[in-house]
């Protein structure tokens, strides 16, 4: 066992963090429930980050570690699936990518500027090249710019062998995973600094203990969250993986609550960023079918049926 | 290469850690009872598993097992504090067979270490050392429970030894121990707080056990009057107990997986309902996969713990967010039995089960409460302002 990191995947961290303070500090308030950031895409691509998932010395823990850190900004960016699936799915200049799970016609997030498609579903995995012109632009309440493919599309669909769609299924519950405690972190840290500023009743909210333990238990999952998506990533198991999505899935939406709860009206406006993690975490819990879907997925891996018999 | 090599990090075992699991399995099929279950039903703080860790300890102290990390100058050899997890995880996966003398290992013998004159070092570390003791923890008291710089009893120097009156109450082991490791007054304040090793055969200590939900044995009153105790028993400075006990606690805390525990009480259960045919159920599947998800991640913020002590570092404000994981699994495993096998929480079939359901309810309140870890995680980990006292 070991937490630390390494010094490849230090230095990784390190430019990760260098590129992400330059939008870290560019927080302005647009009046928009969502920014996106195509010039960090183009950052990454152009850096060559997106396959540190093949580089030996760094792989799969360097590429979480990279969609959690850039989940942490106000803008959002195409990393996952760029990180995580690209590289194995469609090595070739794929430009960004869009990811539809289930049903076609189901809206999904990046599928504006996508230049290319994943379709998955719980048995297989197809790639396909998309223009703009294939996709509808839709409004949502999620702060990502969203899609969904036009009717009238005709996609040249390639399935990908069972065993990459295998890998690829658990490597998108590793990406979105990582995606999921990126935002969660970064809504706790907006919340931890308002509410030790913010006075009322003479003394700042965050000396009251009814604020203190449930932001105490906030950081207790999301800290969990983080370290079981760190060791899906490592493992490869496909039981890690639906446990580290399912896990951080399903103590969303009680961090949620808490969060907006202590930001109070504050919170409900467009002047403050905590609403963009909020609604990135609202569509992330629901990826893949939620926390139940893949919890109930890690009970079946963990106790197959045989094994009773 | 290895994974740690080639990640930087890596959260997989070595070969000898996998090495010494199989050892300490092996050598628990070997040693345990044919009525191990029977024995463990009744929870690892029951006065049947404190005798049962008489026999079991010295026997887990000639195979090198029961105090491993500690220096080999106290019988040790040194081994790594992932080394002590994964003692800890099997021993809790069985049940805890040590009993109370994980205690002793874990933080009493190493406070004694660090903070021990030669004379109780020689004194007391064999005997941890080779499983023949018992000790139990004097810190709660009728008016001091989570605020336990509020303790009363107190030990009034005269000449080279002390006068010990007051009393303690939810104290574990004692009706069997042989040494209490006593928190007294000696002065006022957090600063007026001493440590007192006690043999518990001094005349003048009255123990009365406390009929519980957590079995008859576990839980105690302790009188003190006019208990005489040399100075020479006195731990560290007078008035350093504070210290000490921070310490002592941090070690302790780091040392309970009893998320292994829970795990394997909950698999019990996942293949009884398997058995029964009921495992098929979606709801089923996805309330066992919280449960099991709750442990694991448990498991993950003990790791993290173990993982800065590896590196010398002190957790604080870790240790407590893993303590409260822990309690949340034990919880988690909890429920899923009362929602899908509250028969099994009838009659004695499934031993180990029940302990574990019994203890559940123990699981946020003993050794510090939960919400007293919120405080720490909120202060020490999340640097919010203390709340103003009253």
């Amino acid at each position: 066992m070991n937490f630390q990191a390494h010094e490849d995947l230090h230095q990784f961290q390190s430019a990760i963090d260098h590129l992400a303070a330059r939008y870290r500090q560019a927080w302005r308030a647009t009046g928009s429930r969502f920014e996106h950031a195509p010039q960090l895409e183009a950052q990454l691509q152009e850096g060559g980050f997106f396959s540190a998932l093949t580089e030996a010395t760094l792989g799969p823990v360097a590429a979480a570690f990279m969609v959690q850190t850039l989940a942490q900004l106000p803008v959002c960016a195409e990393v996952a699936a760029s990180a995580l699936l690209g590289p194995l799915a469609c090595p070739e200049d794929p430009g960004a990518i869009a990811v539809i799970d289930g049903p076609l016609q189901r809206p999904a997030r990046f599928l504006p500027t996508a230049r290319t498609v994943l379709h998955m579903t719980p048995h297989s995995v197809s790639v396909a090249s998309l223009q703009s012109d294939q996709v509808e632009v839709i409004d949502s309440l999620f702060a990502y710019p969203m899609g969904r493919l036009r009717t009238d599309a005709t996609l040249q669909w390639h399935a990908l062998a069972p065993d990459t769609a295998t890998r690829l299924s658990g490597l998108w519950q590793v990406a979105v995973a990582a995606e999921l405690v990126g935002c969660l972190q970064a809504a706790l840290q907006s919340v931890l600094d308002h509410v030790k500023q913010r006075q009322q009743f003479g003394r700042p909210i965050g000396s009251f203990q009814a604020v203190q333990h449930r932001l105490a238990q906030a950081s207790c999952a999301i800290e969990a969250a983080h370290w079981l998506t760190l060791k899906a990533a490592d493992s490869g198991r496909a039981i890690d993986a639906a446990t580290a999505l399912g896990y951080a899935q399903q103590e969303s939406g009680r961090i949620s609550y808490d969060l907006h709860q202590f930001m109070g009206a504050m919170g409900l406006t467009l002047e403050h960023p905590l609403h963009r993690w909020t609604y990135r975490i609202k569509l992330l819990s629901s990826e893949l079918g939620g926390g139940s879907r893949q919890l109930q997925q890690a009970a079946t891996l963990a106790w197959p049926q045989a094994r009773a018999a | 290469m290895d994974a740690a090599e080639k990640h930087g990090l890596s959260l997989n075992w070595t070969p000898q850690d996998r090495a010494l699991r199989e050892r300490v399995r092996s050598f628990l099929a070997q040693h345990l009872p044919a009525d191990w279950d029977a024995i463990a039903r009744h929870g690892p703080g029951s006065r049947e598993q404190t005798e049962f860790s008489m026999r079991f300890c010295p026997e887990l102290a000639q195979a090198g097992l029961l105090v491993p990390h500690w220096p080999e100058a106290y019988g040790g050899v040194s081994s790594s504090p992932w080394e002590q997890l994964i003692l800890g995880e099997e021993m809790w996966a069985a049940g805890e067979p040590r009993g109370p003398q994980y205690m002793n290992v874990n933080w009493i013998g190493p406070t004694l270490m660090r903070f021990g004159s030669e004379a109780q070092k020689q004194m007391h570390l064999p005997a941890i050392a080779q499983g023949k003791v018992v000790w139990c923890q004097g810190f709660s008291e009728p008016s001091a429970g989570s605020d336990l710089a509020a303790l009363r009893t107190q030990a009034m120097a005269d000449g080279d030894r002390y006068i010990v009156n007051g009393s303690k109450v939810w104290t574990s082991y004692a009706g069997l121990a042989d040494y209490c490791f006593l928190l007294a007054r000696t002065g006022s304040g957090k600063a007026g707080i001493s440590i007192l090793l006690v043999p518990m055969d001094t005349p003048g200590i009255v123990v009365r056990p406390i009929p519980s939900l957590i079995g008859m044995g576990d839980i105690h009153e302790v009188f003190f009057q006019d208990v005489v105790v040399p100075q020479s028993c006195q731990l560290g400075e007078q008035g350093q107990a504070w210290s000490i006990i921070t310490y002592a606690l941090n070690n302790e805390r780091v040392g309970i997986a009893r998320y292994a525990y829970s795990l394997r009480v909950l698999t019990q259960m996942v293949e009884q309902l398997q058995r029964e045919g009921r495992f098929d159920d979606p709801i089923v599947q996805t309330r066992a996969g919280q449960a099991r998800a709750a442990c694991e991640a448990a498991r993950m913020l003990v790791y993290r713990v173990v993982d800065l002590r590896s590196r010398q570092a002190l957790p604080s404000g870790e240790a407590s967010q893993a303590r409260v994981a822990v309690i949340a699994a034990d919880h988690a495993v909890a429920d899923f039995a009362t929602e899908f096998l509250p028969d099994t929480l009838c009659g004695q079939e499934f031993a180990i089960h029940l302990a574990h359901h019994e203890r559940a309810i123990a699981a946020g309140i003993a050794s510090g409460a939960a919400e007293i870890q919120l405080n720490l995680v909120a202060h020490q980990y999340l640097q919010l302002p203390r709340e103003a006292r009253l």
